[in-house]
């Protein structure tokens, strides 16, 4: 009977404790920022006094219903946990339990991110203009043993969400138990990444590096989590219990255990997501355990989880981009020399922050240009006058925009050895390193000569449409082919407007593997003149034979190439002939090639490809799509750049 | 793909366990090789017969010699052959992987220094403790050491084999220098294993244990119980063919982990430095601090390995000029890689050893003291085998002496001699090539055409008087493309005019390698050091006219003096050249007794190496009763008979058809094929894809209807495995379509 009706009690409790935290979601959502912080904190230090004395406790219960649940509910699972302990867990796990400090994780033993719980203040100058996100995740965490609901942290990539909530953390001194999903890559590594650290489970030799517990299935996940939860609460308390109370209070480690899941926009990507989000969200409602705190991060909004399906939602905390300001700040931090570095990032600042705002691509591109910026200088302490920066401002003017563009810069090791190989290599980086990444000529890539006409083949295969090869490639060669080519372009030109239009829109097409032969024996025996001539006596060999002998392993070389990623494959089932293909080589590259066999590509593709842009251009007449365009082309040209706005911007 | 990947994927193994595996796909394909592998084992009456039937057998004089020798004490000297060969490709095996490992050294220790440059750079903020290691949460630190240290290591050749082996060593050599290392490969980061794949191989490599589940936990409370003191090394040999996805997603994971666990990541790139950026996208892009490594092209290592192997030293193995060319043109033109190379010389030393009866002999050549070797070797030589070596066709061009031991140990020591002349003679022309950036294959190849010998000997005939006598008489040798002997813009005119225009700095080096190079020869060793004597007068001379100039102002007599000076030691230096070339340039199959140690079959080595599958397939399956043999079929010439094999029935049938093949006909021209009966077997059938109709016998025709459709079909099917076929289309479900090319 007791049993009973404490269960319905507590149900009750429940369900006012969900009330009044709504209430205070509400009045937080309506107006978080305007709401004047000190009136927060009067609301939650109430509630903290409250709870430090424990006499009170009957009369408050009603506006602070979560003290009572405090109160009855572990104990009730207290009694079965005991129960359940006994009889089901391993010996190994009870032993590891009680030789391992009853206080556990991060708190005591070993230092969270410093040596000292930071004080509020080095904690907001740690992160400039992260002050609201810090005081409002303050107040959501509440103050020491205060129930709170799940928390939903959002924002962009690197605007301090983990750090900042681990800081946090930090300076309460609470224990928490973190699980990245990148680094938790599926559900079973995250369920047991999560029980190990809740039973303190540390991965060795002698266990041969295996988990606590075994668990696949959320259900079993639940049932663990359960477990080890009010075990390691019980610990807690024990542990809260048996040092001095108000020690403790001021100590700050609290009876609560906090669940920080981070990365959880990647759970959507994982084969099974289906259950893990929801069962994560829902955490809360089936533990129903107020000792435990759910925090999420997430790089998207809310809105992308395809949620509400009856659980609490969580409350979303934005960590917005960065402003200039604040990059300025934050990249002034750990400068020695403070006037010097302001003044670079007065110069660098604008263009990249029109690219982007994370603060981690930017200090990697900084880093390098701040190296070019010093470079005149001989007294790094120097504080610069107006002359100086103007002349530094020089210096670096012509690396800005050649950064802009690049999002992988490599660099080589010069050392003092100087070999043949090397020092060829670093001629080419020293071109390299003037700008323009591919600026050399010269092809540095060894391709065997029938890999070259296979891969120039491939390239026009993927430009030209298949109805011209007709009029390209003739038995008599080359020379012809020009002709016919002007002349077939005389006739319909609005026609060949529009498909040239839809071929630009389209980029490369895909070819199947017979039209690459053909085309590819076209080449060879248009090219199979002129290398007789180069090599006449050299190659005693009749030509027809050597014919037959390239044909002999095209196909090889043509996976040769697929592995390269010169040629892309599409479809399965290499028997079945319907596999076709694609060229993913930008031009600059086939050009290269081409040059190196001396073979005449321009004549057959490239300079329509230019005059095509060009003329489409003419006619529309307007910028915007110019910009529209040129990025399309270098999305074909050379993969993924990344500012093709900036870099028109900028002349 | 996968088909190509196949010879070549087994990336573990050591170059020789590698080459017998690559050789496989020959094994099966082709019938050449074989021929190989059976030599060892199987008595030597079969396999000469077997021989015999090959298509591109030797020459009838060579096979009667096989004959003669092998019908007297065959066995024993088949023996001698085969210790021969393991010794002498043991020899050139190995200096091949010095060279190869030579080429590789410096590269390596460059980066292995950058290696520790990256693990101070990670550990300048502090050696993380245990606990910090092991906690599930990322360390506080600064924004710009969350980058990975990446060595991207540009191997500059699109096929990857070559390179297998240069990882594995890069492995090793980190290894000896007390990094962990790890060697993945991009099987490990398939889509269809995806990241758990890579971080299970990962462990498996590195901490020795295969976990129930892949965490990257694992490896960080293994790197704590390791000592948590040296960089982490993983090395991706070939970085384009893993899966975008999958790699980019390790990236990420790691550079979580980054300060915790030091890992370095090296990847090979075999194409160019577009390929990470075009493979990964940009958020895991920025986790990357590269940095760029370039190993040998692969020319230069064939270079090396060309000098080292046929010109350093003479293993009593060599190519002729046919060979040489071949394997230039394969290299060059098909398959660019120094493996195929290395596997096509490995080929012909096995296919010289086994077919030329005296190579034994070439064991001397690996002897100190030649000399004596032979003498002693030649005495105990039975008549037969002496007869053998001067019927060889070098000797009876030049019938010189009789046939003696001695004579033949005579022979022998002059063709060695000859051999290291030769050879020092194309390394200078190379130490000059070298300007013009040409390739040691290139005048290699030049060098042995037995044209150059024929022209040169007529010219010593000519000039016989001058030049034997004084050596001053190169004076009188005419330069460049007048010279009959070169062609014009040949590869080793051109460099004997290269000489004429060096500048005097690269002369003055290209002097001392020459130097370097004719040891061997005295006669050139005092001229090389007369001319850098000269020289360095000169050079004194000049800098001392310089600095009259300097001081006097009066640059120009003096100048242009020097100007003509230096144009004389050039002069030399070029007649000096074309003097080498013309009296020691003397190719190998010029030599008498050369054939005993070259190799000039280039069919035998092109049929095997280039196995032609395709055309291969087509042919034999139009020509079944040739391998077959059967009496059914050798009677009726090209008519189809019902007893061959299906498949062969029905690619002869396709050959009426064009690219497109309609099934009915195609089925019911087969049906009456293979219904005619055998009795009337010989009379020849037209078979026309409309002409056909009911000719077979109505009583089998219920039982063997649905047998027929299925002989066709799995004739079929297996006509579709072999590539020649493409099975039906949506669009055009009653053909058939012919995929074959080349026939």
């Amino acid at each position: 009977m007791i049993w009973k009706d404490l269960g319905r009690l507590s149900r009750m409790i429940i369900h006012l404790r969900r009330l009044s935290t709504l209430r205070a979601v509400n009045s937080q959502r309506i107006a978080p920022r305007e709401l004047p912080s000190s009136e927060m904190y009067h609301f939650f230090w109430i509630r903290r006094e409250t709870k430090v004395s424990d006499s009170l406790l009957g009369a408050e219960n009603f506006f602070f219903p979560e003290e009572m649940v405090d109160e009855e509910t572990p104990q009730v699972t207290k009694r079965m946990t005991r129960s359940c302990f006994s009889t089901t867990h391993s010996n190994s796990s009870t032993e590891t339990r009680k030789k391992s400090d009853p206080r556990p994780l991060s708190t005591t033993d070993d230092s969270v991110i410093g040596e000292e719980p930071t004080n509020l203040d080095t904690l907001l100058s740690c992160f400039p203009g992260r002050r609201l996100q810090i005081v409002e995740l303050l107040h959501l965490i509440g103050p020491l043993n205060c129930p709170m609901l799940p928390l939903f942290l959002y924002g962009g990539a690197s605007t301090g969400k983990t750090s900042i909530l681990l800081q946090v953390f930090r300076h309460l001194k609470r224990p928490f138990v973190y699980s990245s999903c990148r680094t938790c890559y599926n559900p079973r590594i995250l369920f047991e990444s999560t029980l190990n650290q809740l039973l303190l489970h540390r991965r060795n030799m002698e266990n041969s590096y295996s988990s606590a517990k075994r668990c696949e299935r959320p259900a079993d996940f639940v049932n663990f989590l359960r477990e080890a939860l009010t075990d390691f609460i019980n610990n807690l308390k024990g542990y809260v219990r048996k040092s001095n109370l108000k020690e403790s209070v001021e100590q700050g480690d609290g009876r609560m255990v906090y669940l920080i899941f981070d990365s959880v926009e990647l759970i959507r990507g994982w084969d099974k997501n289906s259950g893990i989000i929801s069962l994560l969200f829902k955490l809360h409602d089936i533990l129903k355990m107020p000792d435990v705190g759910l925090i999420f991060i997430s790089n998207t909004s809310p809105d992308t989880y395809y949620s509400n399906t009856g659980y609490v939602e969580p409350i979303p905390v934005h960590f917005p981009d960065y402003k200039e300001d604040d990059l300025i700040q934050i990249f002034m931090r750990n400068q020695k020399n403070q006037k010097l570095y302001s003044s670079f990032l007065e110069t660098v600042l604008r263009p990249f922050s029109r690219i982007t705002k994370q603060a981690d691509e930017l200090s990697t591109a900084f880093q390098p240009l701040f190296e070019k910026y010093c470079e005149p200088i001989s007294d790094m302490g120097i504080a610069p006058n107006d002359d100086m920066k103007r002349m530094l401002f020089g210096h670096l003017r012509p690396h800005i925009a050649s950064a802009l563009n690049e999002v992988f810069k490599v660099s080589s090791v010069s050392s003092v050895k100087v070999e043949a190989i090397e020092d060829k290599a670093r001629r080419k980086d020293s071109i390299m390193k003037l700008g323009t990444g591919d600026a050399s000529n010269e092809l540095d890539l060894h391709l065997s000569i029938s890999a070259k006409y296979l891969l120039i083949s491939a390239f026009l295969a993927s430009r030209n449409r298949a109805t011209l090869d007709a009029s390209l490639f003739d038995s008599t060669g080359g020379s012809d082919s020009r002709k016919r080519r002007r002349k077939s372009s005389g006739t319909t030109m609005e026609h060949k407007e529009n498909a040239e239009k839809e071929m630009l829109m389209k980029g490369p097409g895909t070819f199947p593997l017979e039209r690459l032969l053909a085309v590819f024996q076209c080449l060879i025996s248009v090219d199979e003149s002129s290398v007789e001539e180069e090599q006449q006596a050299a190659s005693q060999l009749e030509s027809e034979d050597r014919e037959m002998r390239l044909m002999s392993d095209v196909l090889l070389q043509l996976s040769t190439l697929c592995n390269a990623n010169f040629i892309s494959k599409g479809g399965s089932c290499p028997l079945e002939g319907s596999t076709r293909y694609r060229c993913n080589v930008s031009e600059e590259m086939a050009m290269k090639v081409a040059r190196r066999l001396k073979f005449p590509l321009s004549k057959l593709s490239a300079a329509k490809f230019a005059e095509l842009l060009m003329v489409y251009v003419f006619h529309t007449g307007s910028d915007s799509i110019l910009i529209f365009h040129v990025d399309v082309f270098q999305t074909w040209g050379g993969g993924i750049s990344r500012s093709p706005c900036a870099s028109i911007s900028a002349p | 793909m996968a088909p190509s990947a196949t010879p070549d994927s087994p990336p573990a193994t050591p170059i020789s366990d590698n080459e017998e595996n690559s050789l496989q796909p020959f094994f099966v394909l082709h019938k050449g090789v074989p021929q190989i592998s059976e030599r060892k084992a199987s008595g030597p009456g079969k396999t000469r017969r077997k021989i015999c039937l090959s298509p591109t057998s030797p020459t009838a004089a060579e096979k009667s010699k096989v004959d003669v020798v092998d019908e007297e004490d065959g066995h024993q000297y088949k023996q001698l052959r085969i210790e021969a060969f393991d010794l002498v490709w043991s020899r050139i095996e190995n200096t091949i992987k010095d060279v190869l490992r030579e080429i590789n050294i410096s590269v390596f220790d460059e980066i292995h220094s950058w290696l520790r440059q990256c693990f101070s750079t990670i550990r300048s903020s502090g050696t993380p403790g245990v606990s910090e290691i092991t906690r599930s949460y990322p360390l506080f630190t600064d924004l710009t050491c969350r980058q990975i240290f990446t060595g991207l290591v540009f191997t500059r050749n699109v096929e990857f084999v070559d390179d297998l082996l240069t990882f594995q060593e890069l492995g090793e050599h980190l290894k000896s220098c007390g990094c962990h290392v790890c060697n993945l490969s991009s099987l490990d980061f398939s889509t269809k294993n995806g990241l758990g794949g890579c971080l299970r191989s990962l462990l498996r490599r590195l901490v020795m244990v295969t976990p129930e589940t892949a965490d990257i936990a694992i490896l960080a409370s293994w790197y704590c119980e390791e000592g948590n003191c040296s960089p982490l090394v993983v090395i991706i040999d070939d970085m384009e063919r893993c899966s975008g996805s999958v790699l980019a997603e390790f990236i990420m994971l790691l550079s979580e982990w980054v300060i915790k666990i030091p890992v370095i990541l090296i990847m090979g790139i075999t194409t160019t430095i577009d390929a990470p950026r075009s493979l990964l996208p940009s958020n895991a892009l920025q986790k990357l601090c590269p940095c760029k490594f370039t190993l040998g092209s692969p020319a230069e290592r064939m270079d090396s390995i060309v000098e080292a192997v046929l010109l350093k030293s003479c293993f009593g193995f060599t190519v002729g000029y046919k060979v040489a060319n071949f394997l230039r043109n394969y290299f060059l033109k098909q398959d660019g890689t120094v493996t195929s190379f290395i596997r096509a010389l490995k080929i012909a030393c096995a296919k010289h050893f086994y077919m030329e009866p005296l190579s034994f002999m070439a064991r001397g050549f690996l002897e100190d003291d030649s000399q004596s070797f032979w003498s002693a070797k030649c005495v105990h030589l039975p008549e037969g085998v002496l007869k053998c070596a001067f019927d060889l066709p070098s000797c009876e061009k030049n019938k010189m002496a009789e046939e003696t031991s001695e004579n033949l140990a005579n022979g022998l020591s002059d063709l060695k001699n000859s051999v290291k002349n030769w050879a020092s003679v194309v390394l200078c022309l190379y130490e000059a090539g070298k300007f013009q950036n040409m390739l040691l294959l290139d005048i290699l190849c030049e060098a042995l055409d037995p044209a150059l010998c024929n022209s040169n000997a007529l010219d010593n005939h000519v000039e016989i008087g001058n030049d034997s006598a004084k050596p001053s008489s190169l004076d009188h040798y005419p330069l460049g493309g007048q010279y009959a002997g070169l062609r014009k813009g040949s590869f080793i005119s051109q460099a004997v005019s290269r000489v004429r225009d060096l500048p005097l700095v690269p002369l003055s080096q290209l002097l001392k390698n020459w130097r370097k190079q004719s040891k061997e020869i005295t006669e050139l060793q005092d001229k090389v050091k007369e001319l850098q004597s000269m020289l360095k007068h000169e050079e004194n001379g000049k800098s001392l006219t310089r600095a009259a100039a300097d001081t006097l102002k009066r640059p120009s007599r003096s100048a242009w003096n020097m100007e003509k000076d230096t144009k004389t030691v050039n002069d030399k230096a070029a007649r000096l050249m074309l003097y080498m070339v013309r009296k020691y340039l003397k190719p190998i199959e010029c030599v008498p007794f050369h054939e005993i140690i070259c190799f000039k079959l280039v069919d035998i080595l092109q049929s095997t190496l280039i196995g032609d599958p395709r055309r291969r397939i087509q042919l034999d399956l139009l020509n079944s009763r040739n391998y077959l043999q059967c009496n059914c079929c050798s009677k009726s010439g090209d008519a189809i008979l019902p007893s061959m094999h299906d498949t062969s029935i029905l690619y002869t049938l396709a050959q009426e058809h064009g690219d497109l093949i309609n099934l009915h006909d195609w089925f019911q021209s087969f049906k009456t094929i293979v219904l005619q009966p055998i009795t009337k077997g010989k009379q020849k059938v037209k078979k026309s894809p409309s002409s056909k109709k009911g000719k077979y016998m109505n009583d089998s025709q219920d039982t063997s209807e649905a047998l027929i459709q299925a002989r066709f079909c799995r004739a079929l099917t297996e006509l579709r495995i072999t590539g020649l076929f493409r099975m039906p289309s949506k669009r055009r479900p009653d053909f058939v379509q012919r995929v074959a090319f080349g026939l």
